[in-house]
């Protein structure tokens, strides 16, 4: 399989209500403009509640905005149908999660190796790349080992290996290290910097740690559904 | 929900999954029992009645109705197509042995050149050949309309009798309308005649055979030397040319030559009555389907609430599957993958269940029941069609199932 392209990615006037006309009424994101060109490494932070992962979730269209665009190379893809933006799931998206969400009844290798099968990889690669993915994630060893049979910091790295299966070119990671101590912190950090330098993907971080921030070159804070601050790096 | 996690996921739950076959199966074995047992009696019932020796049936309302019973059946012979019509009487009087008490016993008087030919190829082997009863045309002791003649004094009796009460060939066997012994009349026991259980029941199992002039005698019908009695009988026996034996209208022909003859008695054709039997068979069938599928509704609405607390179970795993990228169709392909294995093994049980179920009825429980298992029959199409049809069935509970996974927000699963 050849690495997917890296999409340049906008977004146009983005809100998010959820619950819209009741009484519970949500709105997360308002009226959000942002553009991440291909490569860039992208922090968002910002306070609980402040719309974060809403908006890592329009970004790797998990959802759809209330109103306004997400523009993929141009292209509007907020509004596709469900099918069409799965397959742009499965072959442009890699997704880490703070709690992991690893298949339960899956082993190590079969989570890798699970977006190469719904992709069609042949199962010949699928094994060598999954293979080769435990490996770079030091996980070695560890292929035939259940999700509850690894700690926190494997879990997270096995994760990782299953974000890059098919070679997405848009890294989504949401609080990757929330649930990791300061060892496996910068460990999982270490790892998304040299996978996104290799890759030239888009990587995009949600924090709340200034450490994890600090890794990124552009650093998008967030308040109230909005953006407060958009900086980059020199 | 990829190839991996489904075989996994039903191990996961393992209790409801072993609760939705339990329901399947057992939806699925009672149509197996009712069909394979009801359809076992109908198929043995037409089998005795198209294997018959005989294929039209004169009978008359009423006890011993038949009151010309050798005329009736001389006159019948007569019919074009006819080659013997056996006039038949079914008393039940009692039996003396040695010095013992009287023991009722089912008498049927018949002649036996005429009772002969309307043998089936069943029962035929049943019967010594030709039956030793003295006077094979019955005209010794009845002849020209009075019972005048010495009677044969010959009986035959069933192998059941004979292993009851130890009768042999040779022996004497006391025999009176009722139960007192001074009225009962000494007859040579000559022979016997096999009875299997399953083709006469246990009313036929002590049956005893004679001429039938000597069992209307002895039975009250007629009182000594010229007596002036009705030549009584039940039923008469017609048996038609083998060249039309196996041609309904044919012998529905001969049945109206019959009637016209007799049109006070009743004639009915075997073939007719097998007609009314499959027809009736059928309707039961029907019926036992149209039972059996509520049962079967009721175990695949069981399976679909299965499925459903699995989706809901998964509800995170699915939303993990689907934020990923994987296909609807796979995870639906998982859930109907899901559905047919529960419903593939509950019919399988089912139908194991269902012919253990018979066996052991057939050889545990008694009477009518035993009887009965001991006839069923198990049609391979028919099962086969029982379990296509709970395997298309489970679609239906599957695609519930797959309705509501797709209809998972992803975001709110990942909650």
């Amino acid at each position: 399989m050849t690495a997917s392209s890296v999409p340049s990615i906008v977004l146009r006037g983005v809100t998010r209500t959820y619950g819209a006309g009741s009484p519970d009424e949500v709105r997360a994101l308002r009226g959000v403009d942002l553009a991440i060109p291909p490569g860039e490494t992208l922090s968002i932070e910002g306070p609980s509640g402040c719309g974060k992962t809403s908006l890592l979730n329009l970004l790797g269209l998990l959802d759809r905005p209330t109103a306004g665009d997400v523009l993929w190379d141009d292209a509007p893809v907020g509004s596709k149908g469900e099918r069409e933006r799965a397959r742009l799931r499965l072959e442009r998206v890699g997704f880490i999660f703070q709690r992991f969400y690893l298949l339960p009844t899956l082993t190590t290798r079969e989570n890798v190796e699970l977006p190469m099968r719904a992709a069609g990889v042949p199962r010949d690669e699928r094994l060598k790349r999954s293979r080769e993915l435990v490996a770079e994630v030091g996980l070695a060893g560890r292929e035939r080992a259940f999700p509850h049979q690894l700690s926190g910091g494997e879990e997270q790295r096995v994760a990782v290996a299953r974000a890059l299966a098919n070679e997405p070119g848009l890294l989504l990671a949401d609080e990757p290290t929330g649930e990791l101590d300061s060892t496996n912190t910068d460990a999982i950090l270490e790892l998304l910097r040299s996978v996104q330098q290799r890759r030239s993907a888009t990587l995009v971080l949600v924090t709340h740690n200034p450490v994890v921030a600090r890794r990124a070159r552009r650093h998008v804070t967030m308040h109230d559904g909005t953006i407060e601050r958009d900086v980059r790096e020199a | 929900m990829t190839r991996w996690g489904f075989g996994r996921g039903l191990r996961h739950s393992r209790l409801q999954s072993i609760l939705a076959v339990a329901a399947i199966a057992a939806a699925v074995a009672l149509p197996v029992v009712l069909v394979g047992v009801g359809g076992g009696v109908s198929a043995h019932e037409l089998d005795q009645i198209q294997t018959a020796g005989y294929q039209i049936v004169v009978s008359a309302s009423g006890t011993h109705g038949i009151s010309n019973a050798h005329s009736v059946a001389r006159a019948i012979e007569g019919v074009g197509q006819v080659t013997a019509a056996s006039p038949i009487l079914s008393v039940a009087i009692d039996a003396f042995v040695g010095s013992g008490g009287a023991q009722p016993v089912l008498a049927e008087g018949v002649i036996p050149d005429e009772f002969s030919p309307t043998l089936g190829p069943t029962e035929s082997g049943l019967f010594p050949d030709p039956l030793p009863l003295g006077d094979p045309t019955d005209s010794v002791h009845y002849a020209n309309g009075s019972y005048s003649g010495p009677a044969s004094l010959d009986v035959l009796v069933s192998t059941p009798y004979v292993a009851e009460f130890g009768v042999t060939v040779g022996d004497h066997l006391l025999l009176g309308p009722d139960a007192n012994r001074s009225q009962a009349v000494s007859y040579n026991v000559t022979g016997t005649f096999g009875v299997p259980l399953n083709l006469l029941g246990p009313t036929g199992a002590f049956a005893i055979l004679l001429p039938l002039s000597d069992l209307q005698v002895l039975s009250g019908y007629a009182t000594g030397p010229n007596a002036s009695v009705p030549d009584a009988a039940d039923t008469v026996e017609v048996a038609v040319a083998s060249s039309i034996a196996a041609n309904p209208g044919a012998i529905d022909r001969v049945e109206s030559q019959v009637q016209a003859l007799y049109p006070y008695y009743g004639v009915s054709a075997l073939s007719q009555e097998a007609q009314q039997l499959e027809a009736a068979s059928s309707v039961l069938t029907g019926f036992y389907l149209a039972l059996s599928s509520v049962g079967i509704t009721v175990g695949l609405l069981f399976l679909a609430l299965v499925l459903l607390r699995r989706v809901e179970a998964d509800r995170r795993s699915i939303g993990i599957r689907r934020a990923l990228g994987l296909p609807g169709s796979s995870i639906a392909g998982g859930i109907l993958r899901d559905g047919f294995l529960l419903a593939g093994a509950g019919a399988l049980v089912g139908v194991a269940a269902g012919i253990v179920l018979v066996d052991a009825l057939a050889s545990w429980s008694s009477g009518a029941v035993q009887e009965a298992a001991q006839l069923a029959v198990f049609s391979p199409t028919f099962l086969a069609a029982l379990c296509a049809g709970v395997l298309l069935l489970s679609l239906l509970a599957s695609g519930v199932a797959t309705r509501a996974a797709l209809r998972i927000e992803i975001t709110e699963a990942l909650r």
